[in-house]
């Protein structure tokens, strides 16, 4: 009820204000070309978050200090906390930072956003702003319909930064305006009353406009028309920074449980920091007074005054909430607790991640492992093994023999539950990440499919080799047996090694190693042949059997032919270009055969081409 | 630096096709290094093998890093050349 009206509310009053003011129409304007400058902003960061941005996150959140930092910079930079939340809530969810890692990139925004207060304070309101704005537009415009996406998202960025500008111009012209018609500060309240009234005010005010940013520009601008008490203009910048939580609130509903926990944190913060600014509001005013004249700034200058204000209160929150943050993170960690996930609902997959490309990729790559960890499960067992077994550090040959026992379960069943569920859920997500990717991230999706599909013909051969092995690897003919048990070792050294180069993953090259998996599979294939004569010719096993012997190896080849195939996508970490030059050097079918061939045609050679 | 070199310049900064081919490049050396120092590597561990087995398995890893290099050298030869 509360949410239909809601909308026609704002309209409403929004209306009868424009009919009663022109001049409220013009900073309303303002406020709208502000936002709408925010929006190009961020479409133009986003733009650059195919590389850049997730390779710095990546990079600096190894310790909290550097999780700090990055979130100050980045948040100055793109004036935008928002971003940072929506971009740190998504890299949560996709599993690639840590709780608190993430936490203290919430931190460090916070603290960075206060640079907006600074930037509008002691620049915007000093010089005419619109005359920057103009230009900024034009060029930035012409920039946005260019093809090349790095052009493009610099236009939106530029013509970002041109709306800003053009927005704080009429926000501060309309209340220069109303001054003459109209005297807010009539309504001014004092006292705690005031701070409580206003800190609420603040809270909706950012509510609505769904920017801490927007509503702050708005007091400075209102505050430099002597609209707004300064006292007022502190408690509305404390209801500002609760009100900005909302927004980081809403974007965590599609989170994972540690985007909810991040969601969470920083609304710890902000209700602890703001409470402590409400109680000590006196005390700080003081202390602004004081590092104000330390800084040079004029006692009356409030603009320059409500930033030191800002920075001081958010830096305050920071001392106070960064020794706890580890408890902040268990405790966090206790109350939202995740949901006991059965093996076919998707971990990593979520609306968060989908607006950015990349972090959707890596969430895309992050499920199909856990695709993949499904399935190797049922194809161990389709062997007769365990997986935990095979991926031990015991030999092989040791681990095929002890185990004698079949291993009976419906591979259908467990393919039906714990596969195909999960890889329609990932083709799902895949299908709604397609827009607005270039070329080459669609490629990615594509093979990660791709990938997806490798795993579920690995299972459905598992499958057909089942039937067979389970019969034959305790058959009482010991060269049948022995077979078998040779196809069983081949696939479970298959899964050892790709368990090893999926934990190498990150280091140059890891993913060319599987190269020697392909040549392992074809030597076993033809050892096998050559055998299989001998075999027959000795009476060691009979026709039948040998039939069943090769169509079986054949199945297992392909078991491993698709594994490797899926391992050369998903192992295969990092930049895309790297991943892709590491693909161009991997050896096809053609040239493995002519290196098992000839392999002395390929001798060392300690001088040669990259000397 | 002439007018025309500048341009020459100016444009491969600008064209994202050619600054496609020069990421690429330096990707594809980036990765025949390292296969280098893996062959180098290999080849050190196989001086000091003693069993017999394990020295063919090295041999066989030393075979592929070499035969993926040059063909990573391969690539890069036509990549230089386009």
């Amino acid at each position: 009820m509360i949410r239909k009206l809601f909308l026609p509310s704002i309209f409403a009053i929004l209306a009868y204000g424009f009919w009663v003011s022109p001049d409220f129409k013009e900073i309303a304007a303002g406020v709208a070309i502000f936002l709408f400058g925010m929006l190009a902003l961020e479409e133009g960061f986003k733009a650059f978050t195919g590389g850049v941005l997730e390779k710095l996150l990546r990079k600096t959140t190894n310790k909290l200090w550097k999780s700090l930092c990055f979130g100050v910079i980045s948040t100055s930079v793109m004036q935008s906390s928002s971003l940072v939340s929506v971009i740190t809530i998504s890299f949560l969810s996709a599993g690639l930072i840590s709780l608190a890692a993430g936490v203290g990139i919430i931190f460090g925004a916070n603290l960075g956003t206060t640079t907006g207060a600074w930037l509008v304070a002691g620049f915007g309101l000093k010089i005419k702003i619109s005359a920057y704005a103009m230009p900024m537009l034009v060029f930035g415009i012409v920039m946005v319909f260019q093809k090349a996406k790095e052009l493009k998202g610099s236009g939106y960025i530029l013509s970002g930064l041109g709306f800003l500008f053009l927005g704080i111009h009429y926000m501060k012209e309309g209340f220069e305006t109303f001054k003459g018609s109209f005297d807010l500060t009539a309504y001014a309240v004092s006292g705690y009353p005031g701070v409580l009234l206003f800190a609420l005010i603040g809270v909706l005010a950012t509510v609505v406009m769904q920017s801490s940013h927007a509503t702050l520009v708005l007091i400075i601008t209102a505050l430099a028309a002597q609209q707004i008490t300064y006292e007022n203009a502190l408690a509305l910048a404390i209801g500002a920074n609760i009100g900005t939580t909302i927004t980081a609130i809403l974007g965590s509903l599609s989170a994972n449980v540690d985007g909810r926990r991040l969601a969470g944190a920083h609304l710890i913060f902000n209700v602890v920091t703001a409470a402590v600014a409400i109680a000590f509001i006196y005390q700080l005013t003081g202390l602004v007074d004081v590092i104000s004249s330390w800084v040079g700034i004029a006692s009356d200058n409030y603009t320059l005054k409500l930033a030191v204000f800002h920075s001081i209160f958010n830096g305050l929150g920071i001392v106070l909430m960064l020794p706890v943050i580890n408890r902040m993170v268990s405790f966090l960690q206790r109350v939202i607790k995740p949901r006991t996930l059965t093996a076919a609902e998707p971990r990593y997959l979520n609306t968060s991640t989908s607006g950015l490309a990349d972090t959707a990729i890596e969430a895309v790559r992050m499920e199909t492992l856990h695709l993949y960890d499904n399935a190797s499960e049922i194809i161990a067992e389709g062997i007769s093994l365990n997986l935990k077994d095979i991926l031990s550090k015991r030999p092989i040959e040791e681990t095929v023999a002890s185990a004698r026992k079949p291993v009976s379960f419906d591979i259908d069943e467990r393919y039906g539950h714990n596969v195909k569920e999960l890889y329609a859920k990932i083709v799902e997500f895949i299908s709604h990440a397609q827009s607005n990717l270039s070329p080459s991230q669609s490629d990615e999706l594509f093979a990660l499919r791709a990938a997806g599909r490798d795993i579920v013909e690995a299972i459905k051969d598992t499958k057909h080799l089942q039937k067979n092995l389970s019969h034959y690897f305790t058959s009482e003919n010991e060269a049948i047996r022995q077979e078998y048990d040779n196809i069983r070792a081949n696939l479970a050294n298959a899964l050892r090694q790709l368990d090893a180069v999926r934990r190498q993953a990150g280091d140059a090259n890891a993913s060319l190693s599987l190269d020697s998996i392909k040549i392992g599979m074809k030597q076993h294939d033809r050892d096998l042949n050559s055998r299989l004569s001998t075999l027959i010719r000795g009476h060691s096993i009979s026709a039948p059997m040998s039939i069943s012997l090769m169509n079986d190896s054949g199945y297992a080849y392909h078991v491993t032919k698709n594994l490797v195939k899926m391992g050369e996508v998903l192992f295969s970490t990092g930049e895309s270009q790297l991943r892709e030059a590491e693909r161009s050097v991997a050896l096809d079918e053609g040239e493995l055969e002519e290196l098992l061939q000839n392999p002395k045609n390929s001798p060392p050679s300690q001088h040669d081409e990259t000397q | 630096m002439k007018l025309s070199k500048l341009l020459e310049k100016a444009e491969a900064l600008l064209d994202p096709k050619e600054r496609k081919r020069k990421a690429q490049k330096k990707n594809l050396k980036h990765v025949i290094k390292k296969l280098r120092k893996q062959e180098k590597s290999l080849l050190k561990s196989l001086e000091s093998e003693s069993s017999k087995p394990q020295a063919a398995k090295i041999q066989d890893q030393v075979n592929l890093a070499h035969a993926q290099r040059k063909k990573g050298l391969k690539v890069l030869k036509e990549l230089k050349k386009s």
